[in-house]
Order: C-alpha cells, then structure tokens, then sequence
C-alpha cells in the first residue's frame, strides 16, 4: 500500500524539466503515476505503489492554432476547454466531447483516449492525433508524428500512447487535426416504446442517408439521441427526417435546439458519471445493442439494481453505470462478460468500488497479445517505473 | 543506390541448402518459387530503379503456412519481406537475396461481410477495389482510394497507411482497419482488434497499420465499410494561376467547409492527361477538383459556397459534374495523372512530400524556380486540400547523368518540404528510398525510440530489415538494468 504522506508530486515548468524528473525518479526506482486534471485519475486499476505523481499542470502554453491548416499543437497540460477557446475565435475546434471534456487535459485525453457522443462522426483522439512528443523514463525526449494532417514517416507512437494510460511514456505536447465549428445544431429526442422498436430504430438509422454527428441510446427508456451539426437548413431538414424514422417504428420524437438541448446532452452524460456503483464500458455489434440493453434491464431489476446507460448506438460502444449490493455487481460483471465474449463484444470495468475489483478483473483479458504488449511495455519501460500493474489491460 | 544492410549475424549470403529442405517440407511444391526466371517478378515494387532478387518466394495460401515459413525464417535466422501485389513507391518490398520473399497475392479471399455492422474481413491479397465491389450493392463502399486501388492489396495498404483523393474527409487506412491477425517475427499468430471497438490493452494495431511490413506479416485484416454518401458533387475549376487556385482552396477551407476531397493540376499533368485519357479539361494554368458529399440538402448548400469562392478567386471556367458520368470523366483525368506523364515525357520520377497546406504558394514557387535552375521540367499534381504534393521530375534515361539529377531534384524538393514543417512522405512510405533522409525529418533520439517499438516485435531483427530507418538500433541494449544517456556516453553530463 502506498502512504499518501510520502507520495512525491512531480511539477515540471517544461518538457526539458518533466524529462529530468522522470529520469531521476527512474534512477531511484520510483514509481510514477502520471496526472492532468484527474478526471479520470479513478478509471482503470489504480497503480499497485505510487512514489511519486507527476503532475503536467503547469505545460499550458503556448496553444499553437494554424488555422488554415486546420491542426493545433497544445502542450499536455493544457485543458480542452482552454484549447478550444482558443480555436474558436477562428471558427475551429477539437471535436471531442468525453465526460468532464473541458476539464479534461490534452495530455490525459490521450492517454485515455476517451471521447463521447460525437465519436460517432468525429472520432477519438487517437482518430485526430497527427504528432506527439514525449518524454521515456530515461529522459529521452522524442516526437512522432509532425504537424501536417497527412504524414506516414517513421511509426505513428502518438497511436500508441492513445489509451496507454500513462505506462510507456510520458506525452508533453500534442498536435491533432481540427474540424470547423458547425454553424447549427439540432437535436431529435426519441422516446422508444420497447426493446424490438429500439432494435428496429438502431437499424433504421443506420441505413438512412442522414449525417447525424451523434446517435445515442440511453437507460432507462429506451431513449434514443440523434444530433445534427450542420448549416442552418440541414440540421432542421434532417431532423426532419429523422422524426419521420422515429414515427415509422412507433416512437415519439422532439426536435431540440438551444438551451433545451444543451441541457439534454448535459442531463445525457452526467446519468452515467455519478459517484458510486460501477461504471463499465461495453463494446458490442451495433445490431446487438438493443438487445443488450434489454438484457440488462431485466438482469437490473431482478437483482435491484440502480442503471443507467448511454452510448454509441451505431458503433456499438456502452457505458454501463450500476449501483446496488456489491455482490450483484459483481454477478453484473460475470454476466456480462459470459454474454459478451471477443470478438462479439468485451466488458471494461472503468470504475468500480475495491469490492468488485477484488473479485472480477478490472481489464479483460489481452489473449494472446498479452506477450507483445509486455515486450512493448519492457521496451519503453524497462524497470516498469510507469504506473506499475496499472496499465492497459494491467499491464504491469 | 541499392544498400542492403548486412545479414543477420551467422546468416550467409544466399539461402542455405537446409533451410531450402526445410521449406520444401512446410509448402506445397507450387508455392515455392526458386529459379530465377521465376524471380524476376519479384525483383522490385512499383520503384523499379531498386532492385534484388530475392533467396527465394514463397506464395503460402494460409495464416498456418505463413506462420510456418516465419517460423522457419526464425529458426534459420533468414530475413524475410512481406509483399501484396508490388505497387509500393518506395521499395518497402524491395527482397534481399540472403533473404525470403513472402508473397500474400493468394491470399485473395473475402472471409466475412456484415453489411449491418458495416464491416468486411479479408485475407490481406484482397485488393482495395474489390472490397468495394463486394459491398456495392448493398450500396456501401470502404473508403480509402489510392489511385492504385484496382491492383494494390489490403495488405499493402496497411502497411503503407495508403491514403486517396478522399482522405481529407475520411482519413486514411488507418481510420478504417478495425482489427487485424498477424504473425510475429517469431512465428506466433495474434490478433488485434476486430469488429467491436476499444479492444483491451495498447493499441498496437494504431502501429502496426503504418508500419511498413517491418513488425509483422498481416494475414486478414477486418475494414469498417460505409454507406454511399446520398449526394456528390464535384466541380472542376480552370485557374489562371496555381496561385489562384490555391487561393480559392485557402478560401474553401475558411468558409467552414471540409471537402471530401480537393485536388490540383498543373498545365503540364493536365497536357499529359489530355494526351492520355483526354477528360476535356479547361486550358487554364491551373485546374482544381472539389468534391462535397454527405446528406442532399447540406452538400448542395455548401456546393453554391465553394462555386462562388471559386468565381471570386478568378477562376475562369466552372464546370460541374452532374452526373455519374460527368464526374466520372473528371476523376479519370485526376487519376491518370501520373501514368500519363509517359505521354509527355520518356521518363519521370514520382516525389511525396507533404507541408501545411498554407505554406503550398511558397513551396510551389521554390519548385518552379528549381525547375529554372534545373533545366527538368516538373509536373505538380497534388492533394491540395492537405498539402500533399506529388511533384513529378521529367528527364531523359538516354541522356548521360539525367537520371541522377532527376534524383537530386526531388530530394531537393523534400528538402523545401521539410523547411516548410511538412513531411518526407504522405502516402508512399519511407522503405528502402528515403530511409537516408529520416535524420533531416527526425532526431537520432526519435528514430531510436521508434526502433523499441521494432525490436519488441523483432528483436532478431528478420522482419523486413533495412526499412524505414537509416541505421538498425541493436535490440540486446534494452531492456537492461541500466543504460548511459547519450549526452552521457558522450562525457557531456553525468548522472545525479
Ligand atoms: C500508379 C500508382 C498510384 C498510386 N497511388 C497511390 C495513392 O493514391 N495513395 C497511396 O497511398 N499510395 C499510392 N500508391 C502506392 C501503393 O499502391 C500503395 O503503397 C499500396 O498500399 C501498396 O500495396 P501493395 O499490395 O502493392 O504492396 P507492396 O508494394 O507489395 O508492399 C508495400 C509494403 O507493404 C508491405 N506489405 C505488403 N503486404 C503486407 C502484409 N500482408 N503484411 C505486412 N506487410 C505487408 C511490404 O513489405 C512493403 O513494405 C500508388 C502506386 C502506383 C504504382
């Protein structure tokens, strides 16, 4: 167990700085968990000791935005809020939109690689990623990558650290590609009658000739989501459009703009963030999305269990929030991941109280890539000074 | 021109009898090829000034007879080269004669089609064009197009992270591979990713698309397909000046718009085009291509937007493509392109180089000034919406020495891109042609880093050897209990 008294906080004013204090913990066998703002400090499994927590905070300038080359470079500590504000004067942003994203720092949008509602037309970060740069624990710095959107020199390691959870490197600025802001927004609010219609609706959207940038499904409902940003014209037809969808599978839509719809989206994804129970991520066949959820509902209510559920309906990515006696989530978990076996699906368990984690495996397991993660992970990270055990898969 | 770095430790030159025995044994006699009129083909990729011949070539129909003949490369310590169909640019499939080639052009099945998942697994022989066509008519398509995609394979296209006109919007292999199997350099199968997202662990196969063959041989691979868009529209603008049309692209992209794709030719390609494939384009110095797809009413908005901006940037004619037939005729002229430079030229080399896209008038202007200076006439054709030059350098084989300095040209030319904060390569690779050049794009501590990527996959180093980096990084280093930093080891600074 790690003494939080004795826990060294690391805040380098530079890269040059991070990199020196990275070697020198690793020089003295420290362990070194890596921290933004924290926002997602809970997810995955915590290290197993923690000497020393890096903090990027303080690499929050300069917010480099080229804007007619649609790309921005951003040092790690740097938050989204605090880059797109930036972007914004130019018409341009990031896209990206996980939970607490304004808060969210560049350097822990990648090394989470989360992403939101609108990963559904826009991508993840390691979608947009175009160039890295990094510290190894032996004090190297080295870049991936450039600052041009299109670039197939050397190995992409940007991609890489992309959802490495801070276990091969530490990353000190970043470069992505950036989109314009669309001038309009609507959204369809649809209120599914039952599990087949909801089944039916996933379909009927996916083969429909609409651009939405979001189709969301949420627990309990079913609801369905579906946002349009675009021009002006475009968002209402499409709405449009969409609320003939809904009515031909028997639902009832709203189309929602302005604070009404912002406060939709806010009310969306705080359903799923809120403190206690477990929070899961399930990834499924988008033909098998609806029927999941039923699936859940029923499990939930048989067992008394409080859920929520929201995620992306047409690539088949859940997030799961249950809360109720230890026992049963945990049973949840079992469940979930007897129905839901690779390459059909697979279960992360993102947060969840040390109950569970004591007793099912936060990460799924690596199969038989497991060897080469750990021969990479040995590579960059050859005394495991990066949060040891608590990588990616729990990679040690 | 052709260096080949030296054979693993202990391997001779040429392939040892034992391990001809051994192979005789793991394949099939017709998937063994070993006389050198059957070689020949293998000599070279689409970069045919590099050339070897290979040990030998195996043509396995399997993941297991693949895995069996790495295993064996393993074994015997024997180099080996993955090669799709041999339509790389930059020699990544270039063979070595103490070394086995291995072909995956039989590899050639569609294994899987979900068109409600949208998604397509294919063995890696599969050519990109035929992965749409297996989808067409449930009205869907994969969408990275390199203009090669009639002939080049899913398998070379991840290696390479093959782009087309219409990356601009959609991105690039890497965007549209969800999962891949592959064999390690040791023989092992694995697999990443597949038809679910956010697959556990690190995100090797965001690495190994890319990675030129130098990490694995990729034996399926499984694409994100997708839906037709509802509607495209595709206007071809004559321009009185390459500056003019990049104008308007600058202008384009300020309005907000992401184009499905944009694309710019020079006087001389379109005069090649014209001799070729005659697509009817305007006499202007510069033509431009833009395409918008998506939803009806949204494209057909934004389509009257980019018309304008075109009319205020001097463009002298508008034409649009109203139908299939139109726009087809209009894309023939784009992708013929660099096969047309025959017309007008003996012989032509190809350059890929990439700035940011608002630094392509400087760039330009540099180019025309060197083909002043250079006396070799230069055709530019490009992506210009990301800043994708394709510059192609004219000269004579049959005139002593024009060859070479054909070369020197475009190597000065990514000299200009790299100036501009651009990149060595967009879309054909590093391979065996501009290995030399990676210290000017990156540090020696950058290439060092990127090899412990490679020499965890490869740690005996017979994965594709001789690629993509100038000089090999020696895997026994790392991981060890302790190493100098190089400011170290050079004495400049010690540990505290
Ligand atoms: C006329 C022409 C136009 C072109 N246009 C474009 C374009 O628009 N955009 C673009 O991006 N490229 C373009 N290219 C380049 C080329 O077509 C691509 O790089 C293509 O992806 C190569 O595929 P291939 O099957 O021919 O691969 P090969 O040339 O056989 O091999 C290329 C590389 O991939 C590796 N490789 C091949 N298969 C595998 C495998 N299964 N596992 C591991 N490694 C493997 C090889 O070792 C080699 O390093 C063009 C080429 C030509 C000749």
């Amino acid at each position: 167990m790690t003494d939080v008294a004795t826990v060294q906080r690391l805040e380098p004013a530079d890269a040059r700085e991070l990199a020196e204090m990275l070697r020198s913990a690793d020089d003295r066998r420290l362990a070194v968990v890596v921290r933004g703002h924290g926002t997602k400090a809970g997810w995955g499994v915590p290290a197993v000791r923690t000497d020393a927590v890096l903090s990027t905070a303080r690499l929050q300038e300069p917010i480099e935005h080229c804007a007619g080359d649609l790309t921005v470079t951003a040092p790690a500590g740097a938050t989204l809020a605090a880059v797109n504000a930036v972007l914004a004067r130019d018409g341009q942003w990031l896209p990206l939109d996980p939970w607490a994203g304004g808060e969210s720092t560049v350097g822990g949008l990648i090394a989470t690689n989360d992403s939101g509602p609108r990963r559904h037309r826009a991508g993840a970060p390691r979608d947009l990623l175009i160039g890295v740069e990094f510290a190894l624990v032996d004090g190297t710095t080295a870049r991936a990558g450039g600052r041009v959107v299109k670039n197939v020199a050397g190995y992409d390691l940007g991609r890489l650290l992309c959802g490495s959870f801070g276990s091969l490197a530490v990353i000190t600025s970043a470069t992505f590609k950036l989109s314009p802001l669309p001038p309009a927004s609507r959204t369809v609010a649809i209120a599914v009658p039952d599990g087949a219609a909801l089944g039916r609706l996933i379909a009927a959207f996916a083969a429909a000739v609409l651009t939405p940038s979001a189709v969301e499904v949420a627990l309990p409902g079913p609801r369905l989501l579906v946002r349009f940003e675009t021009t002006e014209t475009a968002a209402v037809q499409q709405a449009a459009h969409a609320e003939t969808l809904a009515a031909a599978a028997g639902a009832h839509a709203r189309v929602l703009h302005g604070a009404d719809e912002s406060a939709c989206w806010h009310g969306h994804d705080a359903a799923v963030h809120h403190p206690g129970g477990v929070l899961l991520r399930l990834n499924v066949l988008p033909t098998d999305v609806a029927g999941v959820l039923a699936a859940l509902e029923q499990r939930a209510s048989l067992h008394g269990l409080r859920l929520h559920a929201a995620g992306r309906a047409l690539l088949g990515c859940l997030l799961v929030h249950a809360d109720g006696e230890s026992a049963a989530l945990v049973e949840l978990i079992r469940h979930l991941r007897t129905a839901a076996r690779p390459p059909a699906g697979h279960v992360a368990v993102l947060s969840a109280p040390a109950a569970v984690t004591h007793a099912v495996p936060v990460w799924e397991d690596l199969g038989g890539a497991a060897a080469i993660m750990r021969a990479v992970k040995a590579q960059f990270d050859p005394r495991g000074t990066l949060c040891p055990g608590g990588g990616p898969g729990g990679l040690a | 021109m052709t260096d080949v770095t030296p054979a693993p430790a202990g391997a001779p030159a040429g392939l040892p009898g034992s391990f001809h025995a051994a192979l005789a044994q793991a394949l099939p006699a017709d998937a063994v090829l070993r006389h050198p009129a059957d070689l020949l083909t293998y000599e070279s990729d689409a970069l045919v000034h590099l050339r070897q011949t290979p040990g030998a070539v195996v043509l396995p129909r399997t993941t297991a007879e693949v895995a069996a003949v790495v295993r064996l490369c393993h074994a015997h310590r024997i180099p080996f080269v993955a090669r799709g169909h041999g339509t790389g640019l930059s020699g990544g499939a270039l063979p070595r004669p103490d070394g086995l080639l291995i072909s995956l052009a039989r590899m050639t099945r569609i294994r899987h089609v979900d068109i409600d998942n949208q998604y397509v697994v294919v063995e890696p022989g599969v050519t990109n064009l035929d992965i749409t066509k297996c989808v067409a008519p449930f009205g869907c398509y994969y969408a990275p197009d390199p203009s090669s995609q009639s002939v080049c394979s899913i398998g070379g296209n991840v290696a390479e992270n093959s782009g087309g006109a219409h990356c601009l919007k959609y991105g690039f292999t890497v965007h549209h591979v969800l999962g891949v199997e592959a064999v390690l350099p040791d023989g092992d199968v694995i697999r990443l990713g597949g038809p679910t997202l956010d697959p556990p662990g690190l995100d090797l196969l965001g690495v190994i698309v890319g990675s030129e063959g130098t990490l694995a041989v990729v034996t399926e691979v499984t694409v994100r397909i997708l839906r037709r868009p509802q509607a495209v529209l595709t206007l071809l603008a004559g321009f009185p000046s390459i500056d003019a049309a990049g104008e308007a692209v600058s202008a384009i992209i300020a309005c907000g718009i992401v184009p499905a794709a944009v694309e710019m030719m020079d006087r001389l390609t379109i005069d090649a085009a014209e001799a070729a494939v005659h697509p009817n384009f305007p006499p202007s110095q510069a033509v431009l291509i833009v395409e918008l797809d998506g939803a009806q009413i949204e494209v057909h908005e934004l389509f009257a937007t980019v018309e304008a901006v075109c009319g205020r940037c001097g463009a002298e004619t508008v034409e649009i493509a109203r139908d299939n037939t139109a726009r087809e005729r209009i894309w023939k002229g784009r992708k013929a392109a660099f096969a047309a430079m025959g017309r007008v030229s003996p012989n032509y080399y190809v350059q890929d180089g990439v700035v940011p896209r608002t630094r392509l008038p400087e760039v330009l202007r540099r180019i025309r000034d060197l083909e002043r200076r250079s006396g070799l006439r230069i055709g530019n054709v490009f992506h210009a919406g990301d800043g994708n030059l394709h510059p192609l350098i004219c000269y004579d084989e049959a005139i002593p020495g024009q060859a070479a300095h054909a070369e020197q040209v475009a190597s000065e030319i990514l000299q200009y891109c790299l100036d501009a904060g651009g990149s060595l390569t967009g879309e054909h690779g590093v391979g065996a042609d501009k290995k030399g050049s990676m210290p000017k794009m990156f540090t020696a501590d950058d290439l060092d880093t990127m090899q412990r990527l490679r020499c965890a996959f490869d740690p005996s180093a017979i994965c594709n050897p001789g690629k993509v980096f100038p000089t090999p990084r020696l895997c026994g280093e790392v991981p060890g209990p302790y190493r100098a930093h190089p400011v170290e080891r050079a004495g400049l600074a010690e540990r505290f």
